[in-house]
């Protein structure tokens, strides 16, 4: 908690929470977003490819699809841990910001599966059932994440430390 | 913006009647249903960037071992994105009409996506058949570069005042 108190108060931090900027609070905020739109939306493209859709498109070249994803991760752990900055005790005492976390590390180790697969893969493979599976699995996985980080505005039980609990 | 409409006597009648509708009462006050349409809301948003910011992106010459013809044909996970949107969309907008129809965020989110839809019928207009003539590992027109540039700003610019909605809430 001392750990979580001392981001809080740091001067980025503050700055971060106090400022009425553009550029505190709403820019990692915005770059979230964005990053999501990149790093879930691709790796729907690529599921529902893996799924059957758009079947035309070699799954051999959807592998220059990946440098996207890395993109929105980039850019969504960077503004993610500056999100953090301003707000670490909301987000550490919500038993959802942990199952957020959980939800991620799982996609983005299905991910690493898939990509396995994709680089392997000659264009016209049929892809098999164990495949398919993971894809429907990374679908979900990014859907449920998404739906956790929307409600960690919801769910939390402190804000700061200067709060007292409230349930 | 925000003053001459709120100087308008049938914007604010409006705004307060589609408040006060059976319907914007029961977005509003039913619990879970609004964090559940944003959470649809953000799974909408993704699919329209990671399928139309994708394809933007190889007309401006990223992964061009991609086909942009093959690549197009995700579009309608996109379109379906667009659609899920517009309907949480539209779902917020009834259940607090007043934040949005007297905030700037908004006045400029909605024009982003008019001019996201002029350029799309540019794009389909002009030049959609030499870009479906590319083929794997080609360049595109100029024109469709400049298009695609234009789009995935835009979008993203959507996205943009999406977020700053709160910040600028009356």
């Amino acid at each position: 908690m001392d750990v979580l108190i001392w981001f809080e108060q740091s001067a980025y931090g503050t700055w971060l929470r106090e400022s009425p900027s553009m550029w505190a609070f709403p820019l990692p905020l915005i770059l979230h977003a964005i990053g999501m739109g990149f790093l879930v939306g691709t790796n729907a493209a690529l599921n529902f490819r893996i799924l059957g859709f758009a079947a035309s498109i070699p799954l051999r070249s959807m592998e220059r699809v990946f440098p996207v994803m890395w993109f929105g991760l980039v850019v969504n752990v960077l503004s993610g841990i500056a999100l953090l900055m301003a707000y670490p005790i909301k987000a550490f005492t919500n038993p959802v910001f942990y199952i957020k976390l959980i939800l991620i590390a799982l996609a983005l180790s299905v991910l690493a599966k898939l990509r396995n697969y994709v680089r392997g893969t000659s264009s016209d493979d049929l892809v098999p059932n164990r495949v398919k599976l993971l894809a429907s699995t990374s679908l979900v996985l990014w859907v449920s994440a998404t739906t956790a980080g929307r409600l960690l505005a919801y769910t939390y039980n402190r804000l700061t430390s200067q709060d007292v609990f409230f349930f | 913006m925000t003053g001459f409409l709120r100087s308008l006597d049938f914007v604010t009648s409006f705004t307060f009647w589609l408040d006060n509708s059976a319907l914007s009462v029961w977005v509003i006050s039913n619990g879970y249903l609004w964090p559940a349409l944003e959470s649809i809301h953000f799974l909408g948003l993704s699919l329209l960037i990671g399928t139309v910011g994708l394809f933007d992106l190889r007309l401006l010459g990223f992964a061009r071992n991609i086909e942009p013809k093959t690549l197009h044909r995700l579009v309608p996970l996109g379109v379906l994105g667009y659609g899920i949107n517009a309907i949480t969309g539209a779902l917020f907008f009834v259940g607090d009409t007043g934040q949005y129809v007297y905030n700037d965020a908004f006045h400029f989110k909605i024009l982003f996506m008019l001019l996201a839809g002029i350029n799309v019928a540019v794009f389909y207009l002009t030049t959609y058949r030499q870009v479906g003539g590319v083929s794997a590992g080609g360049h595109t027109p100029l024109l469709a570069k400049i298009i695609g540039g234009i789009s995935l700003v835009l979008w993203l610019g959507v996205i943009t005042c999406g977020r700053l909605l709160t910040f600028y809430r009356p």
